[in-house]
């Protein structure tokens, strides 16, 4: 606002100045105390050895906390396993989601209540999700396995190789409505005159797709992507609830890994040099994500 | 917070009331943490009494899940002001606190408690609460592990109940057929292996540790051990259940799909609880020593925190709450026993579950080692417990898998 007035060649008052730094001031400050000084901290309990259970012996580590993490396999399996979760759920909640938008946009009638159906899944507590699907494929227990039995197919959810898999599903389940919902709200928002240009000048369906929704449609895919995304990241209820991060490591994730670390083992320096690590990954990754979706933006244009 | 206000009012109170010549005590109250348990139900059913018989002490229990507990505990020690005034303390957690100095030694207390009788405890459920030779924690309740057979399968085959490892994994294997399975297993990543194989370990006669601390989880018994409990998994247990916690396994063996399970042992009169999750097949359920004898013990023990504020009053309860008449109390009404005297005792064999379950009990707590000691005890118990996990998904050999084990643990004691 500040520059913006100064463009404009308006002068301002030095007085008015302070008024204006003044009434900032509060938002800077409460701001400050919630959302810089845990992040400071934080990264200054990554260079101690800050263990909550010896807290008389606090030393400076340096970056040792960082470079302990190159050499652990746990921290990468765990880094690993969750970029597979990410690019697997959110790439199938993506499709799924822009599927059933397609569909919920071209319904002529009872859209509203076919959308709140849709929805329900993401209204239940991801903990509950996790317990209710331990249960429902539960080898011996579960309906899901009786049904596909019944059908010849005989699948280990939980078993090693699979695990991974079926909690992608199960975020799937929950998460694709979200994506649903982001798309349907995009694609009601669309301008019109383009679609009836391309029906006009005669486009396939495929082609009006591929080469009027789609585009346009990139902001709004990319919103959902990186907000999908970011929070596939934070995936820990599911693991939580069923696996423990088993069998044999192949569910443990980047948060529950963190978790187990730090509120289990209490070693909070290496807990949070980790979380500074996943915050390293996911800038980098939403920033990628970024360029190459309006790179690709601009070639076109 | 409050407690400290509450106490200011009280004391101004009780100011009042001298300067008005008029005598009143000023109540205390204590704060309880406690896991939402059974056991937890009879204790907040016999504390009534004692607040009767204490009108100066109030007891508020603050009662959560178990996964909610180590932090909160952790929060209260470092709080300038505590939380709370008496804890409950898990067997891994015992000498990771006392030797943080986070729990008030309890020596004195104890010897200054008439009629209180330390020693009946069973021993090794004492030793759990004695770190570098002060008591740090009285017990509360045990959870040592047990056979738990299906008494009627074994008795239609005429086979014996196994004492061996060995036998007990050809038996096992034997009694699966079809859709019934010989052991509902645990195999769960984490803690639930790691409590389950530790029978199989000591049974073999392995340990994690040897006397002088070394890292022994990687000897050739606990090879053995481990390749016996994957041959078991594969041909005795159902297929599938390589996330089986404590609920899966419970739930296999009351709905009649497996002949035994290695479990507490109070799961006993659960089972055979006609109310009980096992219905019809309530009474047909059995409890023995864990093959080999030698069993896993856990164990909650009472504490006090060091920052607490009325030590003696905390102590008046834990005392109470642990003596010999209300744990023969605590016990008759269902909980899970931890005093010798009270596990002989006929009227509780009478009013309880019977002499057979007492006796086996006090059998299987006589013999028994805890879960896990240490500072890091938590740490070694996820680590051991995720290679154990690996080697029955098959991701690993089991000789590779402890030897992983041994180098992580010897790398997390440092």
């Amino acid at each position: 606002m500040a520059v913006e007035a100064e463009a404009n060649g308006m002068a301002i008052p030095a007085s008015r100045w302070g008024l204006r730094y003044r009434l900032l001031l509060p938002l800077t400050l409460t701001l400050g105390a919630v959302l810089l000084y845990p992040l400071l901290f934080s990264f200054w309990v990554s260079l101690h050895r800050y263990q909550l259970t010896r807290l008389q012996d606090v030393r400076f580590a340096g970056l040792r906390n960082y470079l302990k993490l190159f050499e652990d396999p746990a921290f990468w399996n765990a880094i690993l396993n969750t970029l597979t979760f990410v690019f697997g759920a959110v790439t199938l909640e993506l499709v799924l989601g822009f599927a059933l938008a397609l569909l919920l946009h071209r319904l002529p009638r009872f859209r509203h209540l076919a959308r709140a159906m849709l929805l329900t899944p993401m209204f239940v507590t991801p903990i509950a999700v996790g317990l209710m699907f331990r249960f429902l494929l539960n080898q011996q227990l579960g309906v899901l396995p009786w049904l596909l039995e019944g059908l010849g197919i005989r699948i280990d959810w939980f078993g090693p190789g699979m695990a991974l898999f079926s909690i992608i599903l199960i975020d799937v389940w929950q998460w694709t409505p979200f994506m649903l919902l982001l798309l349907l709200a995009g694609l009601e928002s669309l301008p019109k005159a383009p679609f009836e240009a391309a029906r006009i000048d005669g486009a396939s369906a495929w082609m009006t797709f591929t080469r009027v929704t789609l585009p346009l449609m990139k902001p709004v895919l990319l919103v959902a992507i990186v907000i999908r995304g970011l929070d596939a990241f934070k995936v820990f209820e599911y693991i939580y609830a069923i696996t423990r991060g088993g069998p044999g490591g192949s569910t443990e994730t980047i948060l529950f890994y963190i978790y187990k670390v730090g509120f289990r083992f209490f070693r909070m320096g290496e807990a949070a040099a980790m979380a500074y690590v996943l915050v390293a990954v996911t800038l980098a990754l939403v920033t990628l994500l970024y360029l190459l979706m309006t790179r690709e933006g601009r070639r076109r244009s | 917070m409050t407690t400290k206000t509450r106490k200011r009012y009280a004391g101004l109170l009780a100011g009042a009331a001298l300067l008005a010549l008029a005598p009143t005590a000023s109540a205390v109250e204590l704060n309880v943490i406690m896991e939402e348990v059974p056991d937890y139900d009879i204790v907040a059913r016999l504390t009534e009494r004692f607040e009767a018989a204490n009108p100066d002490i109030q007891i508020t229990f603050d009662a959560m899940p178990y996964d909610a507990m180590r932090d909160k505990i952790l929060t209260s020690f470092l709080a300038p002001e505590a939380t709370y005034d008496i804890i409950i303390v898990d067997n891994p957690w015992m000498d990771e606190f006392a030797r943080a100095g986070y729990l008030a030694s309890l020596d004195e207390l104890v010897k200054g408690t008439d009629g209180y009788d330390y020693e009946d405890f069973v021993a090794p459920l004492r030793a759990i609460g004695e770190v570098d030779g002060k008591i740090y924690g009285v017990p509360y309740y045990n959870y040592a592990l047990g056979l738990i057979v299906r008494q009627d399968v074994f008795d239609a085959k005429g086979i014996a109940v196994p004492t061996t490892l060995e036998d007990y994994v050809a038996t096992i294997k034997s009694l699966t057929e079809g859709d019934f399975y010989g052991a509902a297993m645990q195999p769960q990543q984490g803690y639930k292996i790691f409590e389950e194989w530790k029978n199989w370990l000591y049974a073999m006669g392995g340990d994690l540790m040897d006397e002088n601390g070394n890292v022994v989880i990687d000897s050739p018994e606990a090879v053995k051990a481990l390749e016996m409990y994957i041959d078991a998994y594969n041909n005795a247990a159902p297929p599938g259940s390589l996330n089986w916690g404590f609920d899966e396994a419970l739930r296999a063996v009351a709905s009649g799909k497996a002949a035994t399970m290695m479990s507490y042992n109070w799961m006993l009169p659960t089972l055979n609880n006609p109310e009980g999750p096992a219905g019809e097949l309530a009474g047909k359920f059995q409890l023995y020593e864990v093959p080999g004898g030698k069993a896993v013990l856990g164990a909650w023990h009472w504490a006090i925190p060091a920052n607490a504020e009325d030590r003696e009053a905390a102590w008046k309860f834990v005392s109470w709450i642990t003596s010999k008449e209300v744990d023969k109390e605590r016990v008759i009404l269902g909980g899970a026993p931890i005093r010798t005297s009270v596990m002989t005792d006929p009227e509780v064999w009478e009013k309880g579950y019977g002499e057979r379950y007492y006796k086996t009990v006090l059998a299987i707590l006589e013999d028994a080692e805890p879960l896990a000691t240490g500072n890091n005890a938590e740490e070694l118990i996820d680590i051991v417990g995720t290679e154990l996990n690996a080697a029955v998904a098959g991701k690993k050999s089991p000789k590779q898998a402890l030897a992983d084990a041994a180098r992580r643990v010897k790398a997390a004691l440092e």
